[in-house]
């Protein structure tokens, strides 16, 4: 045999050896079900945000309930309700932004939810309890989780004039230093609101020309589509960028990850945010568990944490007075966690009315 | 050999220098990396990036807690197996007909037959999404990647096997029909057991090709993570350097296993010499 | 295997069957039904989808089975599509073409100036990357490459720079980098073992008849060399092509190669689109392999890929 065969069929021998090994260890002790690939009690599919679960929430839960959250991560609203159309029932559990639950619970993906079910729900703030637009009869549409503005931070050492308007991002010095998420929808209605249409998801084809301009002007300025916030985060903390697009509670976070101060600037022509939330996928073969689960994870002490580690307001109004009894009052208030009603103000994030188009305008700029 | 041609030159003293220097740089720009991504996965910083914020074993320890590294872990050998299984069966019989056979357009077979890996495994596994979603309307499951990395992992197998058929002796075959072996027993006794190192070194490498796959894998398998896909997921949404960690330890069991598989033959050649009885 | 000599057989009557031999009769392809129902159903028709999907329209997310070209006619007509397409070329191009030079002379060294005892754990030392997960490979540079990372600390402590450049990430340099690295040990094994193969003695000769080195080296060496050469390109190039990951990690919004548009089409159902774009790039690879098919030899195609 030649070098590389050899070298192949000994250390794969080998490979073969111990992987077998640890696979049987851990079908055995690992609790896994022979022949299946689920493990034991039940497994929830869990389409979500890196910021809607922490591991340690998770594993709490799997222990105290016997049912275990799987995440599956995506950014982008129109990327997971392609793939709950697609996958049928593998996913359990989908998290969606403001109107795009309507639109879910319209193509009856998701199924709305009677409220009494959730005794968690009670900790909520009531305003989040009353949605108009995720009501459904006398059931919710869907369990609220956590909102935020998205607006632009900046480094001021860089950035010596605070940018008040999306134009200022225009600017060729900042090539190459803005970050921003990997959203087309949403980046394309900030686009749209800087190009003052006056519905940003609902934007005529005029409206999409000029806003897919406004972005192919921005494009050499873009560093970086991320696919979640932490990148964002994490360019701005390491300085590849001066400015980020993004939602409240970056500046902790940059702090935390040993980055520079960095200021909010709210754009004049004004901005987007989001009301996230959970769903429960119709398809799902687990839709008794799911109240358990929920009923389970979003405790007032989970969210409390989910707070400092994300730094957004959520609707938890018992997980607000865990984080003013633990000192981080000033904190919360500051991130406007105690003004769910603000949540109603901004633009929210929702499909566009017509969503092949922006997408199309968002590719043509962007590529991928 | 080589090292024969000598030539008594000045120039060529610098020559040699300059080439010892350029395969120092090599292998320090190709370990450089890795160094670094050890280093980081005891970097207290979440973010994994400089600064050094400070030195900690967190990392490590969630590794070990980790549910879904565990159950990425199980998944990944799950598959590796049933593609292992699927591509040397498949494999090594097709390298009989593929040596032995009279077979028309040899240019295009052999293209035919390198097309599996040589096309880009994004299109194996976008082409098997649309097969799969919109043509059977199965649902998306290990299974679905299963088949996907065994399209890809068989080729190797085939092409392996094949190499080694190519060389094997026919007159051995001859031999034993002469004496009274139908095929099924020629291949029983006399081809398998003597090609039977190839088709094991092509099992272990389909197995260590499915371990790492992973374009193939994420268009098919669903709502299931395999341990490449987990990897992918916590670079691209930037979680924590709890994923230094896991490389450094999968890292670590390579390296492990590679000593070992220099170190078992040379204890076992040595433990064979000493057990020899001394010749009279 | 093959120690023991079987005695000669005597010529065998007419009656018996021919035996491991090129012989006739439908049961010599018995072998290759289960590798015809495995690669027909999961990879012939598959790819049979593709290409009629490339020549099919999207409605609403729905698969119209209308032919046409405007899925073609569109990827051209985009310029951020074609650029990309373009830029894959060179890109695939400039790695390869990095690759192999820097390849060469390390393969050279090691078949020129190593103890041969010592050759095959150098060898391996060059391999040993290769056994970590491509996906971490990737993923060490970004540590490397970014403003906070080790390159411009460094440039930053000796004064060289006063601000972090940005040039190395996030940009088709990165991205070139990155393949380089990622391709590096293929293309050396595959030099290495042309060049093992090579008779030193022929050098020799030349010299001794009195060429000077260089000319030996180019007029003996080199030619030799060639398939050896053109079998690492190939190996090296056409998987780029279709090299999808490390753009998408390394790559930012610059270094968008036609593996990244493909699966942005896929991913947002844009399967008619996206399957235009997987064609343009499959062709050419098929192209390409027809061109080279002499040296797709089994025994040249080493088999370890990536």
């Amino acid at each position: 045999m030649s070098i590389t065969e050899r070298t192949l069929s000994r250390s794969g021998l080998l490979k073969a050896g111990a992987a077998g090994a640890a696979g049987l260890y851990l079908a055995r002790g690992g609790g896994a079900r022979a022949g299946t690939f689920e493990l034991e009690g039940t497994t929830l599919n869990w389409l979500t945000w890196s910021d809607h679960y922490a591991n340690d929430q998770l594993k709490a839960v799997a222990k105290a309930i016997a049912v275990q959250g799987r995440p599956q991560l995506f950014s982008d609203n129109a990327d997971a309700y392609l793939k709950i159309k697609q996958t049928g029932s593998q996913f359990d559990i989908v998290s969606a932004d403001g109107l795009w639950v309507p639109k879910y619970v319209a193509s009856g993906l998701t199924v709305p939810i009677d409220l009494a079910d959730f005794p968690v729900s009670k900790q909520l703030y009531s305003i989040a309890r009353e949605f108009p637009f995720w009501k459904a009869g006398n059931k919710y549409m869907a369990y609220p989780f956590s909102w935020s503005t998205v607006q632009i931070y900046y480094n001021p050492k860089y950035v010596k004039t605070k940018p008040t308007s999306w134009h200022a991002l225009l600017d060729k010095k900042y090539a190459g230093k803005i970050s921003a998420e990997n959203i087309p929808t949403d980046m394309m209605a900030i686009a749209g609101r800087a190009t003052g249409a006056k519905k940003p998801y609902a934007m005529t084809s005029a409206q999409i020309s000029r806003a897919k301009a406004f972005l192919q002007e921005l494009k050499p300025n873009i560093l970086k589509l991320a696919s979640q916030n932490n990148e964002v985060v994490r360019a701005l903390a390491d300085g590849s960028a001066w400015i980020g697009i993004t939602n409240l509670g970056t500046d902790d976070r940059v702090k935390d990850a040993g980055g520079p101060v960095v200021k909010t600037a709210y754009p004049k022509e004004g901005t987007v945010g989001f009301i996230d939330s959970e769903n429960m996928v119709k398809a799902s073969k687990h839709q008794d568990v799911y109240a358990k689960f929920i009923n389970t994870a979003e405790q007032a002490p989970w969210i409390a944490k989910n707070f400092l580690t994300n730094g957004r307001p959520l609707f938890n109004e018992k997980a607000y007075k865990i984080l003013v009894n633990t000192g981080h009052g000033a904190r919360a208030r500051r991130l406007l966690y105690n003004r769910p009603d603000l949540a109603l103000k901004m633009t929210i994030k929702g499909p566009a009315s017509n969503e092949q188009a922006y997408v199309d305008a968002f590719n043509e700029v962007f590529g991928a | 050999m080589a090292r024969d041609v000598e030539v008594v030159s000045s120039r060529a003293g610098l020559a040699k220098s300059a080439y010892a220097g350029w395969a120092v740089f090599i292998y320090v720009f190709l370990f450089a990396p890795i160094v670094l991504l050890v280093a980081f996965s005891f970097n207290a910083n979440r973010y994994g990036t400089f600064p050094f914020t400070g030195w900690t074993l967190d990392w490590y320890r969630q590794v070990f807690n980790d549910y879904q590294i565990k159950d990425a872990l199980v998944t990944t050998i799950k598959v590796a197996l049933a593609v292992t299984l699927v591509s040397t069966v498949v494999g090594t019989a097709a390298a009989f007909p593929l040596v032995r056979a009279r077979l028309p357009f040899r240019s295009g077979v052999r293209i035919g037959l390198t097309l599996p890996i040589m096309i880009p495994g994004l299109l194996i596994g976008v082409s098997l999404l649309i097969l799969f979603t919109s043509v059977f309307h199965f649902q998306l499951s290990p299974w679905t990647a299963v088949i996907g990395q065994s399209v890809y992992t068989t080729a190797f197998v085939m092409l392996l096997v094949a190499a080694r058929l190519q060389g094997f002796d026919p007159a051995l075959e001859r031999a034993a029909s002469d004496l009274g072996a139908n095929t099924f027993n020629r291949l029983r006794l006399v081809v398998l057991p003597l090609i039977a190192p190839a088709i094991f070194a092509g099992a272990l490498f389909a197995f260590t090709l499915s371990l790492d796959e992973f374009i193939i894998t994420l268009f098919l398998i669903g709502g299931h993570n395999t341990l490449p896909i987990y990897i992918y997921t916590q670079i691209k949404f930037g979680i924590t350097p709890e994923v230094n960690a896991l490389a450094s330890l999968l890292l670590a069991a390579s390296l492990v296993l590679i000593a070992l598989a220099f170190v078992i033959p040379l204890v076992v050649r040595k433990t064979r010499q000493a057990l020899r009885p001394k010749p009279a | 295997m093959g120690e023991v000599a079987a005695p000669a057989p005597p010529a065998p009557p007419a009656e018996k069957e021919s035996v491991g031999e090129r012989g006739a009769g439908a049961g010599q392809y018995a072998g290759f039904l289960p590798a015809v129902v495995l690669y027909g159903i999961f990879f012939l028709v598959p790819l049979c989808l593709i290409v009629a999907y490339s020549f099919w329209e999207t409605v609403d997310y729905n698969v119209v089975h209308h032919w046409t070209l405007d899925n073609y006619r569109y990827f051209f007509s985009v310029p951020t599509y074609a650029r990309t397409l373009w830029a894959t070329l060179w890109v695939s191009l400039a790695a390869t073409a990095l690759t192999i030079a820097m390849a060469f002379p390390f393969a050279y060294w090691l078949v020129r100036y190593v103890p041969r005892r010592f050759q095959g754990l150098l060898l391996l030392l060059v391999i040993l990357p290769f056994w970590t997960s491509y996906l971490l490979r990737v993923y060490s540079w970004l540590n490397i490459l970014g403003p906070g990372g080790a390159i411009n600390r460094f440039l930053l402590w000796t004064g060289l720079t006063s601000q972090p450049v940005s040039f190395f990430l996030y940009d088709r340099p990165a991205v070139i980098l990155v393949l380089v690295y990622l391709y590096f040990p293929f293309a050396a094994l595959t030099l290495y073992a042309s060049l093992e193969r090579f008779d030193w003695n022929q050098l020799k000769a030349a010299m001794d008849l009195g060429a000077p080195p260089r000319t030996a080296v180019t007029r003996i060496l080199i030619p030799q060399m060639k398939p050896g050469i053109v079998t690492a390109i190939i190996f090296v190039f056409i998987p780029i092509l279709g090299e999808y990951l490390t753009p998408q990690l390394v790559g930012g919004a610059r270094g968008v190669m036609i593996g990244n548009l493909i699966v942005n089409f896929f991913s947002g159902a844009q399967y008619t689109r996206g399957a235009a774009a997987a064609l343009l790039i499959t062709g050419l690879i098929v192209v390409l392999l027809v061109i080279f098919r002499r040296s797709l030899q089994v025994e040249d195609a080493y088999g370890s890929r990536r």
